[in-house]
């Protein structure tokens, strides 16, 4: 069997978490990878809880949250954004490959967008082969 | 092409009893019932559309109308009460105006004292005639006289003008019904189609095939138009091509087949008649829920015609010779102006150019197909 | 501290959950979880059956913790928190893990999907643990109204709270009350007069002593919440300010521009006209065309700027029964004229519509369809021969055929589109556009007025295309909805704020800047932010940005989510070693 990727998904309440829903009630399929983990706003997501998430074995982490504009909370995804360029180059400095970090748009109506970026997003992961961060913690440690 | 959209054109219609056209809002239920709906022949929904919009090109290449026997499923299933089946009825009329080039036709349907008109002339015509011409002397006898050599030359002298000039008419407008159903529309029918569809034409004549489709309760209509039907062509035949072998002098016994034949013929019309009578009275059925007076004259005149020969034929067996003579003039007197008016310019045409129909429906399908694979052909 | 004890509830949801996931599989292995005292399966757990079952377990095994592992939060949190509440147990005390929507509907593999199921119930299992018992808190009702816009639903809504004795601000941008109906001869389908219905409005507005309308205004700011908005407005220059506990969104439309659909060539001919004109044309008595004319030939065009993916998408609900109407006003004015119309669809629904179709369409008037995706009409200019001065040519969908009409007058059955401010006014006010720039409402079924920020209501054609009987519905229900608040006096304010724990903030402010609220002021004297709790709408910005961790977001603490992770990844690879 090939590499089973464990993807940690932080989606915010408004957007990204109803299009997830819109997925599972028009009953799109994919990839059951994802374990989705709900936020308020993608403006409440951490560095913290990405890096929390790798070291507790996570291969991939994606965060969705509103479209530029769209957000429930005004401003929120912009700063998301932000602090997710930052993040890329610091996992990136730490020796992990900068893509198991992926940020998207998801809005409320994108259920297809979401069911079809878990698909993309597991096969890019699972292309990269596991992470080894736990590990490697563990034998520090 | 393009076809200019004509608002007014239905207001004309209405004379031929286009009714109802406007409630149709195409949802198609008819063409789903219609048993005899084809590939790619949506009718009636088609002609309704045609008439809403005033498309009159595209009316008279559609010939649709003929191919219709009028079960009436359509009117019944309609859920708008729209009438799809008698405005196919109705388009029947306009489409034997469109293709009568001697513009008669239009003239009856739309204008109904002309038709009356003519048809008292002719009739008085024919009265006239008797009064001026026959020999006053021959009437005691007319019962012999009936088949005589030098009686009979005249009327059979008749009997072919009449034929040949309803003949011509006919052909000629079934030339322009292929004008403007193949011709005009640019069908590209292999030439080869002309005779191999031509065996279609005898046998859907003969038999009334395509009618048992549309038999939806019992087989009734097909069998009450196949008697009419034969029963009005062989009286023809009869009358007209063999007229000497008919109208004789002698009277054969009961089972010669000449006589058999006209028995036949005469049940047939009066059976047929009365059934159309009966129904076009009671109008339970759909297809005979809507009369237009071209309906009734035709079968009044008909009826009358098939009444009168009958009472001359009793009166001749029961040797009375001057009732015998003025049913005779009077069976005539309705005969002609029916046979003139009716046939080539009213409904008696249907006769010629339904056959047709069919003829024309199977070459237009084999242009149709041959420029689907041709089109394949260039796909591939 | 107390023991912890958790309730965990595995629901089949009938057979959407337990055909995909083994639930009783699944609720037995988790019942040996760390702090797990009861775990159950059950048919249905938002049944009233399913919540008694909740219910009798808190008060039987002394639970202090529930997780109901089911569908999504978004459709079910408030029933259980609800059922926590009956319990005698915080409703905050609770957590779900979504295995309908997320899991057993999107996945295929039953073993997959069982697993999958088992670690987001072990995340939420993890979660639940450092949840804490939040307090409901409510503020003072403002009950002053803003009331935004001056057509036909600001005024209902208006004269609505007025009538009750309580005072409304209107605001109209432009010089005189009334709004698109000012311009509206006849209203379908029963074709009463517009005047007749709006003048007598206008009039009881301007004699309400309960009602101040300011004429040529403009919103320059608006602070506040629920309760307790204020705002600066600018009449003709002069600025003022007001107070309030509630607003009213009423803006309303415009009239989308056919400029840019080349097929009509609106610019060019000068007999090719929009429905607007048309409408004031019908409004001052005479139908003639630009040369004075009586027209014999009329076409009117369907969604012109409607139902087009060039366009708008959507459909503008009012154009095919206004377009009957004009059909009807015609045929009376102009009795031998031919109408036509080029439409797409004819939707006739709502009261007295139906009715109007069939009526029109026996007054000889030719329907044409045309394709308002690929292949619109085209108007071009005529021949002399044509014996009309335009030709539209159009495919005609029910027959199949090419054709052409001859149109001495074309009518466009312009779009309605939000206004060109619908943007900056939503982000004064806290309204979100949703894709076609209208306003968006709090639930598209269930509350079709309300906002996502409370205290704001939208009505009428500012949150899409409506007629007039629904902007007035809409308005009234957006009236009562207020005056209901303002009768109780008081409002509940967002629980799950952020909250600043004094000893380890260092006053750096950072918080300060992200806040979209302004929420959070920085307290000089003692050096620290401070959270305003009325303000704060819980989103987290501030807590992911403070440096020392000294804000705490309630209900979504760093303790918490990273223990969520830490429950789910841990039960992911225990799974997987397997």
């Amino acid at each position: 069997m090939s590499f089973q990727p464990t993807i940690v998904s932080f989606l915010c309440n408004w957007c990204s978490y109803t299009g997830a829903d819109l997925a599972g009630t028009s009953r799109m399929k994919y990839a059951s990878n994802i374990r989705i983990i709900r936020v308020m706003c993608s403006g409440r997501i951490e560095p913290t809880f990405v890096l929390k998430a790798f070291r507790e074995g996570a291969d991939g982490v994606l965060i969705c949250g509103c479209h530029p504009g769209d957000c429930h909370y005004h401003e929120g995804n912009y700063k998301c954004l932000r602090r997710f360029h930052l993040l890329q180059k610091y996992i990136k400095q730490m020796g992990m490959d900068e893509d198991r970090l992926q940020l998207k748009w998801i809005s409320a109506s994108e259920g297809k967008q979401f069911a079809e970026l878990a698909d993309s997003f597991t096969e890019e992961i699972r292309n990269l082969g596991p992470c080894k961060v736990k590990e490697v913690m563990e034998t520090l440690t | 092409m393009i076809q200019r959209v004509n608002p007014d054109l239905k207001k004309y219609l209405v004379k031929y009893g286009v009714q109802d056209w406007n409630e149709c809002f195409h949802c198609g239920n008819c063409t789903a019932i219609c048993p005899l709906t084809d590939q790619g022949f949506l009718f009636p929904r088609k002609a309704i559309r045609q008439v809403q919009m005033g498309l009159k090109t595209s009316l008279a290449s559609n010939f649709d109308p003929w191919l219709c026997y009028y079960c009436g499923e359509c009117s019944e299933t309609c859920p708008r009460d729209a009438n799809p089946g008698e405005l196919m009825m109705s388009l029947r009329r306009y489409l034997t105006s469109v293709y009568d080039w001697t513009g008669f036709s239009k003239l009856f349907y739309t204008k109904k004292i002309w038709e009356f008109l003519t048809i008292i002339i002719l009739f008085i015509l024919v009265i006239a005639s008797f009064v001026v011409w026959f020999p006053k002397e021959q009437i005691a006898n007319f019962t012999t006289y009936i088949g005589d050599h030098s009686f009979l030359k005249v009327i059979e002298a008749g009997d072919l003008i009449m034929a040949a000039v309803v003949a011509f008419v006919l052909i000629s407008n079934i030339f322009r019904m292929w004008y403007l159903t193949i011709l005009k529309p640019k069908y590209k029918v292999p030439f080869i189609e002309y005779f191999r569809g031509i065996y279609v034409l005898p046998g859907v004549f003969a038999s009334q095939i395509s009618f048992r489709k549309c038999d939806t309760d019992g087989r009734l209509y097909w069998v009450n138009h196949l008697l009419l039907m034969t029963g009005y062509t062989l009286m023809f035949i009869l009358v007209v091509v063999f007229l000497p072998k008919f109208q004789v002098s002698e009277v054969y016994n009961w089972y010669h087949w000449q006589r058999l034949l006209g028995y036949y013929a005469t049940f047939g019309l009066l059976f047929g008649l009365s059934a159309m009578f009966i129904g076009r009275w009671r109008k339970k059925s759909e297809k005979f829920k809507f009369s237009h007076l071209s309906d009734w004259l035709f079968i009044i005149m008909l009826f009358l015609t098939t009444l009168t020969g009958i009472l001359v034929h009793i009166f001749r067996l029961a040797d009375m010779p001057y009732a015998t003579y003025y049913l005779y003039i009077i069976h005539l007197a309705v005969l002609v102006p029916m046979i003139c008016v009716e046939v080539p310019f009213s409904k008696w045409s249907h006769l010629a150019y339904r056959p047709f129909s069919i003829y024309f429906y199977y070459l237009k399908k084999a242009a149709l197909s041959k420029q689907h694979k041709s089109k394949l052909a260039a796909a591939a | 501290m107390e023991e912890t004890r958790i309730g965990l509830y595995v629901c089949w949801c009938g057979t959407n959950i337990a055909k995909m996931v083994d639930v009783e599989n699944v609720a037995k292995e988790m019942e040996s979880m760390p702090n797990v005292v009861v775990s159950k399966d059950y048919k249905y757990m938002c049944s009233d059956p399913g919540q008694d079952l909740i219910i009798k377990d808190i008060k039987e095994h002394n639970l202090n913790r529930v997780v109901v592992s089911a569908c999504s939060p978004r459709i079910h949190e408030l029933t259980f928190r609800k059922a926590l509440e009956n319990a005698g147990l915080n409703p905050y005390m609770f957590e779900m893990a979504n295995i309908r929507e997320h899991d057993s509907w999107v996945h295929t593999d039953r073993e997959e999907a069982t697993r999958k199921a088992k670690t987001l119930i072990a995340g939420a299992l993890n979660r639940v643990r450092w949840h804490e018992s939040l307090e409901k808190r409510t503020v003072d009702m403002n009950p002053a109204t803003l009331i935004i816009g001056g057509g036909i639903a600001g005024i209902s809504a208006a004269l609505e709270i007025a009538d009750s004795g309580k005072k409304v601000y209107l605001i109209e941008k432009s010089d005189k009350l009334g709004g698109h109906l000012l311009n509206v001869d006849l209203t379908y389908p029963y074709m009463y007069s517009a005047q007749e219905m709006i003048k007598p409005k206008i009039d009881r507005i301007e004699n309400n002593p309960d009602i101040d309308i300011f004429l040529n205004t403009q919103i320059e700011d608006l602070t506040g919440y629920v309760g307790n908005f204020q705002t600066k407005i600018s009449q003709d220059g002069a600025e003022k300010e007001l107070k309030f506990g509630s607003i009213i969104v009423a803006t309303g439309l415009r009239a989308f521009n056919p400029d840019s659909i080349k097929d009509y060539d609106y610019a060019n001919f000068p007999n090719v006209i929009t429905s607007v004109e048309f409408e004031a044309m019908l409004k001052s008595g005479k139908i003639l065309t630009k040369e004075g004319k009586e027209p014999k030939n009329i076409s009117i065009i369907h969604c012109v700027g409607s139902r087009n993916h060039d366009y708008h998408e959507y459909c503008s609900r009012t154009c095919c029964m206004t377009a009957l109407k004009y059909s009807n006003q015609i045929r009376s004015a102009l009795p031998d004229s031919h109408i036509y119309h080029a439409y797409a669809d004819m939707r006739a629904f709502g009261k007295g519509c139906e009715e109007l179709y069939t009526k029109t369409s026996g007054k000889d008037v030719i329907f044409l369809m045309y394709d308002q995706k690929n292949d619109l009409p085209k108007i071009k200019k005529a021949s002399v021969k044509d014996k009309c001065e335009m030709l539209i040519e159009l495919n005609e969908k029910l027959s199949g055929e090419s054709v052409e009409v001859a149109a001495d007058m074309v009518i466009l059955m312009v779009a309605m589109e939000s206004n060109d401010n619908a943007k900056t006014l939503g982000q004064t006010v806290g309204v979100s556009l949703c894709g076609n720039e209208f306003y968006i409402e709090k639930h598209p079924k269930l509350d079709p007025v309300a906002t996502t920020t409370d205290g704001v209501y939208v009505v009428g054609s500012c949150q899409s295309p409506k007629d007039i009987p629904d902007s007035v519905s809409q308005a009234r229900a957006a009236a009562a909805r207020i005056l209901a608040k303002i009768n109780y006096g008081t409002v509940e304010v967002e629980v799950t704020t952020a909250v600043v724990n004094e000893e380890l903030c260092c006053g750096c402010q950072t918080c300060v800047c992200v806040c979209p609220y302004t929420a959070i002021s920085y307290d000089e004297e003692k050096n620290v932010s401070v959270v305003n709790e009325v303000l704060c709408k819980g989103c987290g910005t501030c807590g992911s940005a403070c440096p020392t961790g000294a804000i705490k977001c309630r209900h979504y603490t760093d303790q918490q989510i990273l223990s969520q992770i830490e429950g789910l990844l841990s039960k992911s690879l225990e799974l997987q070693e397997v």
